[in-house]
């Protein structure tokens, strides 16, 4: 009796074994995603964000493209407004001397220039705007400080800058809409050791705005 | 006792002033350090020390090329005025490098000035970190060749046991008609294998029933698992056109996700950044810790950057990274909602990135991985948004002492997400 139980279980562990040899014998492809039931509810033919579509071009040929097209050529988004500044070292100048900030400094304002700056910012020009950042110490040039070398720059050019770049730092304004980065510039004032008081009132953004064409952003309501 | 303590201290003094002395006259300039220091504080945003162009000209070979000292400290303190006074090589200067114009150093003094000059003139010579290095960075950096397929080792023991058993059988068979040889009893025939087997069968029944009771279990519990594995892209790690590796950039440079994917809390997708966002820090950055310059040239091909002229010269083609995360089109998610509203932690669904090389998909994105968390998540951004004020005061009042998760105000109702 004994020696047929052992068996029995020695079969099973054999056969157990077996089993698993045939559950995890398939490799995985990691190129592969797998099985597909019914592909066509998976990968419609419309087109989905950021992939790419194949067109045939008149003469017959393929060529991929981005599925995102560019918009008509004078496009311009709702909401969008232009922004009168050149990049150039003049247009720089001026929206030092002429661009005010149209916010009013606000704690809340403040807050989410901060949450901004730690996103887009720190990663360069360091948590406290000292230029430390762990990126910017593998660049050519650290980033140079608010605290020093950056300590008078105006608004309208910091917000100039980030809108267009400057030096090694590239255009800000495909990841942030203005309204941000008029936050942004809020904070890196703060940085600089900027220390007006937060306004009790609400400016009227229009009065400050000494080129109310360039910026007409109110203030979100609450 | 006094003179055996004081000899070593005067010695230790010695090998001190000597190592002291030797460090002045080593760094043999001590207004060149400063030059470093104002050159990588003012300059080096915008100038190489090399020929290569970043925003503006490599300075090697200046000492050559520029009309002298003092027209360099002119052109630093203020270009543009220089160049308006009529000076033509400032006109020249200004002209091949695209009528960018220098910012100006007004707050430079001349002292400092010299100093940079002199550094900039006789920069000191950087230890070279050639693609030797970098290529074998690289070999350490792809894993090895993994080990025997477990198909192939399975299919060599079965072959080796059945080569066993055949062999046993014919030596069993041999030796036993031997035995009976001796002893003068009448000799065996050779059974087949079938056959033995099919005796074997009939007398041992529960045995046999056993074993074909273990075949059909295991396969049908292969098959199972086989068939609840369709659809689900769990796992799938596809090789990128640039091998970007997430570590690197989310974990060791602590870059924020949003950096990149910066639409997650605008959009219904969280956005591939497109190739302006690299060049960011590649303009400034070609040579990368584990792969030197092979994958970073990539990312210049796409962007139509030539680094050595410093301006993108070269026609732009979009990189085709290949997609991940795929949810069928059956199906509605928004990366703004969960993120904003919801203030869900990327890692939640797509695992911690800042690990990870390329991406890989580590949750299933089935319904029901959906539902599950649907059913025990609360949302923390409703409170304090005054666009779900009364919502949220309804809810509150509907399920006192309860939390308010996602199914409770609707999350779970099928034309949420599937309409």
């Amino acid at each position: 009796m004994n020696k047929k139980v052992t068996r029995i279980i020695s079969l099973m562990a054999v056969f157990g074994c077996v089993t698993i040899g045939f559950t995890s014998c398939s490799k995985h492809d990691e190129n592969s995603p797998g099985v597909e039931f019914m592909p066509d509810m998976y990968r419609s033919p419309s087109l989905e964000t950021n992939l790419f579509d194949v067109i045939k071009n008149e003469d017959g040929s393929y060529d991929t493209v981005l599925s995102n097209r560019k918009p008509v050529a004078g496009t311009i988004a709702r909401g969008y407004m232009p922004y009168a500044y050149p990049n150039t070292i003049e247009g720089y100048e001026a929206a030092g001397a002429n661009l005010r900030n149209p916010f009013s400094k606000s704690v809340v304002n403040l807050k989410e220039g901060e949450v901004l700056y730690g996103k887009y910012c720190s990663a360069c020009h360091g948590a406290g705007g000292e230029g430390d950042g762990l990126v910017g110490g593998k660049l050519p040039g650290a980033p140079p400080s608010y605290k020093t070398v950056l300590k008078t720059l105006p608004e309208g050019k910091i917000f100039h800058s980030i809108t267009y770049g400057k030096g090694l730092m590239g255009s800000h304004a495909g990841q942030l809409t203005k309204e941000e980065r008029w936050k942004l510039v809020m904070y890196v004032q703060k940085l600089q050791g900027n220390d007006a008081p937060i306004a009790a009132v609400a400016v009227d953004s229009t009065k400050t705005d000494s080129t109310a064409v360039v910026v007409k952003v109110e203030e979100p309501k609450k | 006792m006094d003179t055996m303590c004081n000899k070593p201290r005067k010695q230790i003094l010695a090998i001190i002033s000597f190592l002291f002395l030797s460090f002045i006259f080593s760094a043999n300039n001590v207004s060149a350090a400063d030059g470093a220091k104002i050159f990588k504080q003012n300059c080096a945003v915008c100038h190489s020390l090399g020929t290569n162009k970043l925003t503006g000209p490599g300075l090697a070979g200046i000492a050559t090329r520029a009309p002298g000292d003092e027209w360099l400290k002119k052109w630093i303190k203020n270009s543009d005025a220089l160049r308006k006074s009529g000076d033509a090589y400032a006109v020249k200067v200004y002209n091949d490098n695209n009528q960018v114009p220098m910012s100006a150093f007004e707050f430079l003094s001349d002292e400092e000035l010299t100093s940079l000059i002199e550094y900039i003139k006789a920069p000191p010579v950087e230890t070279p970190k050639g693609n030797s290095g970098a290529t074998g960075d690289l070999a350490a950096a792809v894993p090895a060749e993994q080990g025997m397929n477990p198909l192939a080792l399975l299919i060599g023991v079965i072959v080796f046991l059945i080569v066993i058993v055949a062999v046993l059988r014919g030596v069993r068979f041999s030796l036993k008609n031997l035995q009976n040889e001796k002893q003068g009893l009448p000799l065996e025939e050779a059974v087949g294998p079938w056959t033995e087997l099919k005796s074997w069968m009939s007398v041992n029944k529960t045995k046999t029933g056993l074993v074909i009771l273990f075949i059909v279990g295991g396969l049908s519990s292969a098959g199972w698992y086989a068939l609840k594995g369709i659809g689900i892209y769990e796992g799938y790690h596809p090789t990128q056109p640039i091998a970007f590796n997430h570590k690197l950039h989310a974990g060791d440079n602590a870059i924020d996700c949003q950096y990149c994917h910066s639409t997650v809390e605008k959009s219904k997708t969280a956005s591939i950044p497109s190739v302006n966002v690299c060049m960011n820090c590649h303009k400034g950055i070609s040579q990368g810790p584990t792969t030197g310059t092979a994958e970073i040239a990539k990312i210049y091909e796409a962007a139509g950057w030539d680094p050595d002229k410093g301006a993108y010269t070269k026609p732009e083609r979009p990189i085709q990274w290949v997609k991940v995360h795929n949810l069928p089109d059956f199906v509605f998610f928004s990366h703004q909602q969960h993120v904003k509203v919801g203030k869900q932690d990327c890692a939640n669904c797509h695992g911690d990135l800042k690990t990870m090389t390329t991406a890989q998909q580590v949750k299933p994105l089935t319904m029901a991985w959906c539902i599950e968390c649907h059913n025990k998540t609360e949302v923390p951004g409703m409170k304090d948004n005054p666009y779900y004020e009364s919502l949220h005061k309804k809810l509150a009042e509907k399920y006192k002492d309860q939390p308010i998760t996602v199914a409770k105000m609707g999350g779970i109702e099928c034309a949420k997400c599937h309409y």
